[in-house]
């Protein structure tokens, strides 16, 4: 038992603060507007505080903070893209993610476990050797195994997949890792909120000002704030968000389900994914098997859950490990995920003045909290966006330069 | 010492059919019918688990699918929810996650640690320094989970049933019954199901006393199953609610989807437990599980008890008690006065003492924690929610039953998008406006009187006929006034030292709600999330509605500010097995299929097709390598065959066949003759490759164009599109299924078909691109001539119902010849030697045609085709990368790059593989790549890392591959 | 799984149909300029709304409008493209 709980256990009085002060009234202006109390907008808030000493920040969250997609994924870290701009970007989220517990005081349950993404035709070995190869090229763990090595990791899955699809390989990657959700968006909160930010829950943006083609302020339903700075980092509610400045962009929004299992003893250590079975899964500190599958096919505004997604699931799940049949579905749940067309993030500068995009997240936002928070809030404090984004910028579509990770079709959450 | 009692009319239990089993290796005895639970208690067995976070003996408390911490294992199955399911005879049950038996559990010490584990306390630590956080990871992850996962539980196939009716109706108790009757009589098809494995819901336990609703259950239920448009299904749950009224019926042996046209939801209530130190004993009950231990198996609770309670339930429920044989020594009730009168009168009757306005402020447990040894009763001051010692005392008892309220079953409600409105006359959450077709009756509305309840259901009904179209049908109306609200509205009983417990799923504390609140965690959300209330595995069932109380109270707000958490599916934790019914996995067999397989062909997934990789020849005993060579090698030197059925196949005609072609496709087809076909490539908007395949023109307004297998449906599906977009004057029919396809192909090819046809095959007659129709050994056929995997091929197209016939005459007359079949990995070989790229293979995602060396096809004068505005702004840009053929040096002979590693020019990546194979017909490693634009040109070399970091040195080829010499 | 009524076949469960995103008017490509063709086939209309959809039945392979607010995921018609007028 540490000894950090011992004060708990000496006290009548639960010798513990908030987390973040209860901010209900807005001021009238601040330096910077960030609309979304997600991971990604709490962690630009940190980082702007942090790294440019810039704390007369509010964060605007329109429910609670954290309740968006921060809340809704399955967790999983991972860097194992296949352009070098995607990999060194999302291998700069991972290494942050290591020492964040330590740099945000709070637990986050950062635990590496091993990334297993299964092939189960030729053409999917090729894209993980693709994968690999560039992985190794930059530097990050990742190569091609086989299904001893697969079985070495996880001795229960069927290899032959009840003989539906067997597994051919893997694409292996070593950091793969999964943490606690809430814990992220919490902790960042935590330290922004410390550092002098101000986070409004049950805060809604109403309308943006724009004059003469720049940011003035934003509308809310606590009133009117004026601001030259506005980072939009809603995730699924993006195009509502761009609509209000009249920016063009190509996201739509698609459900993405996921589910939890009833608690059971640990046996799961390891994270796999089976892109030819749209499945994704690892077993929560809790004991839960926490399992998720590719976009609804259709858009949709909305986080209802559909029985067809729970089904297919099942379905492949019993698949891979058939002894899990009558293992429980406790809860299933869905988040809005906001897709580009080459499955990378639309980050950085806007055709308006002062406002910036942290969007296109689709299925692998939580991964990317880090880092995004870092390079959007450089982004905001120099008014450009650094080397490590360029790629993702939004003009990249009309300049027909769209990211490489389109050339990968495998779903790899 | 046996606490069952003598017969209870219609109990569950069949006592002419005693059983027996092992409960933690020791022997008990019970009759079929009995659950886990109720054998057990019966048998005086009262710890039936330990609870998740601090191991504390826990016992029966809902009784009624929610009793998360009576967990058993039977050696196969685990986690099995002892208070609902069957015992049967010879079973050795468990509880799950102990460590040395339920009562000796090991970990029971960490109840005593509780103190220094505050909520949340798992952020708080374990995480410095950073390198002791995998050896914390790991302790916890040993004391996680709940049962143990049998590894060797067989693969379960549940098939799923569909169903359909006018009105589902959701809970078979009062409201659900009589809603049924109702509907049915208005002649409406009616489901209606119940989770218990009989009908009758509170009829039957909480009204069971009574005589005269004891025999309107026997009417209801009779008039039920007599009726011909009733279906009732009972002992499956409604397992959630999706669009459209579809509700999955989760029966025991699979799923039942059931499509309505309405929905009635008569789900009931959950009674909640009031709060108070050691709640959580066993012993200590609901009054709702007491009743159906009493009412539905015969079993006594506990010897001597108390009941406290906040309604009049509670006073039904001691008075079930003292007619079971138990001694009620006291009806301890929260509120400041008796509600039905009759009732407390007939309590005080039985001698049991009412002390009003008084709580229980804890519960004394027995020396070995395991049980109840005696209850301290106590004043209650509602405003402060603790209790007044003024008035104290101790009883010693060993049970306590506890009726303080209800929260509605409003999961199904809340998912069908229903808004709930707080009803501070009930002190609960109903339903303020409901969406179209859902209808809800009963408590889950907030009814509680009986003859309510059974009106409700009318009304329910009576509302889902009109809104099926029964326009003159009448509007009832229900009217219910309340003395007393059912529950109260704060059973919540503050004590220093705690352990009393909202969550028993998760062993939540009211001070973990508090505590959290002060950390900033307050609203309802952030506190679920905090404290993980509601969210083990009875979701909330018998906390949320006390969280809710309590965080308003924190709060000081009204409880309908404080709103609710989102309500998901499940209603209760379902199979993955039922939910992944019985693994149908399609795939497509081609005509030749069984040919193939009794031939020795290797079969492999292609899409949505099982295809022929390689074939092993009979008595061979090739590798894979072998045999593809041999395969091509056939093809170059005599004849090979290869199935191609699964080509995309669409006719396309009418008179703007052409013109429609030529807007869909980036080549020139008007002018295209009859009896000639040119390569059709198929673009996105946005000008990158999708498709490539064949278009031959039959007649003038007639074409048959083949696309790639694995594109044949989405690329018929977008000409469908794009002709009613164009509005031409255009018929398409898909033929891929209709119609077999054949390749033969190599310099004995000619003289195979010459035998089976009367065409005029050579080349004069036929050149490269003709397509003939003529008759192949008595079939009418397509032919043409494609060069795709050699020179000299001929695709044979023809009705798929003949194919079979076609191929083994062709096979039969070849065999002179050297005619082998070959499979997909050769005919990969093949188009390689020939230079062919395949999109999708050596192509990805952004490829467009100016990369890929596909300008030839570009018809860029055309008025329009799809991409091409796309590809006038690409033609613009610098080319970024290319395609390109490369050989590696001859006589090439260590490890052979791969597939996709990639093209490294000083450190940096150029490119990729995208082919590579070894071809023995050219005795060179042949491949294609993607380089960059500057390392392109004819004879350049480049560079390739192959997995283990070695480079090998390549060299571009923009001729043939069979034009190069041997150096 | 969500029901969908085809303007051919009638109500059909939604895993029948393939989504074909939303219906926009293509630019006249020999006119317009660059950026706004790059607009039109990059970007879409990404904000809830009532919006023309196409959608096609695929045991029947028909393509159809469908009208769809894309918040509540409720459909208010259905019909042939062209054939708006007569829905």
């Amino acid at each position: 038992m540490p000894l950090s709980l011992l004060k708990y256990a000496l006290s009548r009085e639960h010798p513990a603060p908030r987390f973040f002060r209860d901010c209900t009234e807005p001021k009238k202006t601040y330096d910077a507007v960030i609309i979304g109390g997600g991971g990604h907008g709490l962690a630009a808030a940190y980082y702007l505080a942090k790294d440019f000493g810039i704390t007369n920040v509010a964060v605007l969250e329109k429910g609670y903070i954290g309740g968006g997609n921060t809340g809704r994924n399955t967790t999983i870290v991972r860097s194992n893209y296949l352009t070098p701009e995607g990999v060194n970007f999302y291998d700069a989220s991972v290494q942050m993610y290591e020492g964040l517990s330590q740099e945000l005081d709070i637990n986050l349950f950062y635990s590496t476990r091993g990334h297993f993404t299964l092939a189960h035709t030729e053409s999917a070995m090729r894209t993980m050797r693709w994968r690999a190869e560039v992985n190794k090229h930059v530097g990050v763990e990742s190569y091609v195994v086989g299904p001893e090595e697969i079985l070495k990791a996880c001795p229960q899955l069927d290899i032959s997949c009840s003989g539906q699809a067997p597994i051919l390989g893997a694409l292996y990657h070593a950091p793969g890792s999964v943490a606690r959700h809430d814990a992220v968006a919490w902790g960042y909160a935590k330290e922004a909120d410390r550092m002098g930010v101000e986070i409004f829950q049950n805060t809604e943006v109403t309308g943006i000002d724009v004059k003469s083609g720049k940011v003035v302020g934003v509308q809310t339903n606590k009133g009117y704030i004026s601001t030259g700075r506005v980072l939009s980092a809603v995730a699924g509610f993006t195009p509502r968000i761009t609509e209000m400045v009249g920016i063009e962009t190509p996201i739509v929004i698609h459900p993405l389900q996921a589910c939890v299992s009833e608690p059971m003893k640990p046996w799961l250590n390891t994270i796999l994914v089976s892109g030819s079975l749209h499945v994704y899964v690892s077993q929560s500190s809790r004991g839960e098997l926490v399992m998720g599958s590719s976009l609804d096919p259709y858009e949709v505004h909305s986080t209802r859950s559909s029985l067809d997604f729970v089904e297919g699931l099942s379905s492949h799940i019993v698949d891979m490990f058939p002894f899990l049949g009558n293992v429980k579905v406790v809860r299933q749940w869905a988040g809005m995920a906001d897709i580009t067309p080459d499955f990378a993030p639309i980050m950085g500068k806007t055709p308006v003045e002062g406002f910036y995009l942290d969007a296109g997240w689709g299925t692998w936002g939580f991964k990317a909290t880090p880092i995004s928070g870092k390079t959007m809030a450089e982004t905001m404090a120099r008014d450009m966006a650094p080397e490590l984004i360029k790629s993702f910028r939004l003009s990249r579509f009309e300049e027909y330069e769209l990211t490489g990770e389109k050339g990968a079709a495998s779903v790899g959450h | 010492m046996t606490l069952r009692i003598a017969e209870k009319k219609g109990e569950w239990i069949n006592r002419d059919m005693p059983l027996t089993f092992t409960y933690e290796g020791q022997t008990v005895q019970a009759f079929e019918g009995d659950t886990m639970s109720s054998a057990l208690w019966a048998a005086g067995i009262k710890v039936l688990g330990r609870s998740f976070k601090y191991h504390r003996a826990r016992g029966l408390l809902s009784f009624a699918n929610h009793d998360v911490n009576a967990l058993m294992t039977d050696g196969v199955d685990t986690n099995i929810r002892a208070d609902v399911i069957p015992v049967s005879h010879g079973m050795e049950l468990f509880a799950v996650n102990t460590e040395g038996g339920v009562v000796k559990d090991k970990n029971r010490f960490i109840d005593r640690l509780s103190p220094f584990l505050p909520v949340g306390f798992y952020y708080k630590t374990f995480f410095k320094p950073r390198m002791m956080f995998p050896f914390w990871e790991n302790k916890i992850r040993k004391a996680a989970g709940l049962g143990k996962v049998n590894f060797d539980y067989p693969r379960q196939l549940r098939p799923k049933r569909n169903a359909h009716c006018d009105v589902l109706i959701i809970g078979a108790g009062p409201s659900g019954l009589s809603a049924a009757l109702t509907a049915a009589n208005h002649g409406k098809q009616v489901i209606l199901v119940d989770e218990n494995r009989y009908a009758g819901g509170s009829l039957g336990y909480d009204h069971a006393a009574d005589s005269s609703t004891s025999d309107k259950l026997e009417t209801l239920l009779k008039q039920v199953s007599e009726h011909s448009n009733i279906r009732l299904i009972c002992d499956a749950y409604a397992g959630g609610y999706y669009g459209d009224h579809l509700v999955p019926i989760v029966g025991k042996e699979g799923i039942t989807k059931v499509r309505a046209r309405s929905v009635i939801v008569a789900t009931g209530a959950f009674e909640q437990p009031p709060v108070f130190r050691n709640n959580d004993l066993p012993g200590v009950m609901l009054g709702s599980a007491a009743q159906r231990l009493v009412h539905r198996y015969a079993v006594k609770p506990f010897h001597r008890g108390v009941v406290v309670t906040a309604n009049d339930h509670g006073y039904r429920t001691a008075l079930d008690l003292a007619a079971a044989g138990v001694e009620v020594l006291a009806l301890v009730d929260m509120r400041q006065q008796s509600g039905d009168e009759q009732l407390a009168a007939a309590v005080a009757s039985k001698g049991i003492t009412i002390h009003l306005a008084s709580c229980i402020y804890e519960v004394i447990p027995s020396s070995d924690k395991l049980g109840v040894a005696e209850v301290v009763l106590a004043g209650y001051d509602e405003q402060t929610a603790s209790a007044r010692f003024e008035r104290s005392s101790r009883i010693a008892c060993d049970g306590v039953a506890m009726s303080a309220g209800w929260a509605p079953a409003a999961a199904l409600l809340y998912q069908a998008g229903t808004k709930m409105r707080y009803d501070y006359a009930v002190e609960q959450f109903v339903p303020a406006q409901l969406p179209e077709g859902v209808f809800a009756a009963g408590k889950v509305n907030g009814v509680y009187d009986l003859a309510l309840r059974l009106r409700d259901g009318q009304r329910a009904a009576a509302d889902a006929v009109r809104y099926l179209g029964g326009q003159d049908v009448e509007q009832i109306e229900v009217a219910q006034s309340f003395q007393l609200a059912p529950s109260h509205a704060y059973p919540i009983v503050h004590h220093p030292d705690g352990k009393n417990f909202v969550d028993f799923d998760e062993d939540i504390q009211v001070k973990d709600f508090i505590n959290a609140a002060k950390e900033g965690f307050d609203n309802i959300e952030l506190m679920k999330r905090f404290t993980t209330v509601g969210m083990g595995p009875s979701q909330g069932k018998h906390s949320n509605m006390n969280a809710i109380r309590i965080l308003a109270r924190i709060r000081q707000l009204p409880v309908e500010q404080i709103g609710t958490t989102t309500a998901r599916p499940f209603f209760h934790p379902t199979p993955l097995a039922h939910l992944g019914g019985r693994g149908f996995h399609p795939h497509r067999l081609t005509a030749m299929h069984e040919w193939h397989v009794n031939h020795g062909g290797v079969m492999m997934e292609a899409g949505v097709w099982m295809r022929p990789a390689w074939y092993q020849p009979q008595g061979a005993k090739l590798t894979a390598q072998e045999a593809v060579q041999q395969e091509a090698m056939a093809v170059r030197k005599a004849a090979g065959m290869i199935d191609g059925s699964t080509l995309g196949k669409i006719e396309v005609f009418g008179q703007d066949a052409g013109a429609f072609l030529e807007r869909f496709y980036t080549g020139k087809f008007a002018d295209l003759r009859v009896g000639s076909s040119r390569v059709a490539l198929l673009l996105d908007e946005a000008g990158v490759m999708v498709d490539d395949g064949v278009a031959a023109r039959l007649a003038e307004d007639k074409f048959y164009v083949s696309t790639n297998s694995s594109n044949a449906a989405t690329v018929y599906r977008e000409m469908q599109r794009n002709l009613q977009l164009w509005g031409m004057s255009v018929t398409l029919v898909n033929l891929t299924g209709a119609m077999a396809a054949m390749t033969l192909a190599g310099p004995a090819s000619r003289s195979i078909l010459t035998e089976l046809t009367e065409l005029d095959v050579f080349e004069e007659a036929f050149p490269q691109g003709a397509i003939r129709t003529a008759e192949i050994a008595g079939v009418q056929a397509r032919i043409m001539r494609v060069a795709f995997v050699a020179d000299l091929a001929f695709e044979i197209h023809v009705p798929s119902s003949s194919a079979l016939h076609i191929w083994q005459n062709i096979m039969k007359t070849g065999q002179p010849f050297g005619l082998r079949p070959f499979g997909t990995d050769a005919q990969r070989l093949l188009r390689l030697e020939m230079g062919h790229h395949l999109i999708s293979h050596d192509t990805d995602g952004l490829t467009n045609p100016f990369e890929a060396h596909a300008g030839g096809l570009l018809a860029m004068d055309k008025a329009f085709f799809t991409g091409q505005r796309s590809l006038q702004i690409l033609a613009a840009k610098p080319l970024k990368k290319q395609l390109v053929k490369f050989v590696l040096d001859p006589g090439f002979s260590a490890e052979l790059p791969k597939e996709c590693n990639l093209v490294i020019n000083a450190g940096q990546i150029t490119g990729r593989v995208t082919s590579i194979a070894y071809s023995e017909y050219l005795n060179r490693v042949i491949g294609m790549a993607f380089v960059a634009p500057d390392q392109a040109a004819n004879g350049q070399q480049f560079e390739i890392r192959t997995d283990d970091g070695l480079l090998v040195k390549a060299r571009v080829v923009q001729g043939s591959f069979f034009k190069l010499s041997a150096q | 799984m969500k029901l969908l009524q085809c303007p051919v076949n009638g109500t059909r469960p939604i895993s029948e149909f393939t989504y074909g995103g939303e219906y926009r008017e293509a630019p006249d490509p020999q006119t317009c300029s660059d950026k706004v063709w790059a607009d039109y086939v990059h970007n879409r209309h990404g904000a809830p709304g009532l919006k023309k959809e196409w959608w096609y039945h695929g045991p029947s392979g028909t393509w159809f409008i469908a009208e769809r607010n894309t918040l509540t995921d409720s459909v208010s018609r259905t019909y042939l493209f062209g054939q708006e007028k007569d829905a």
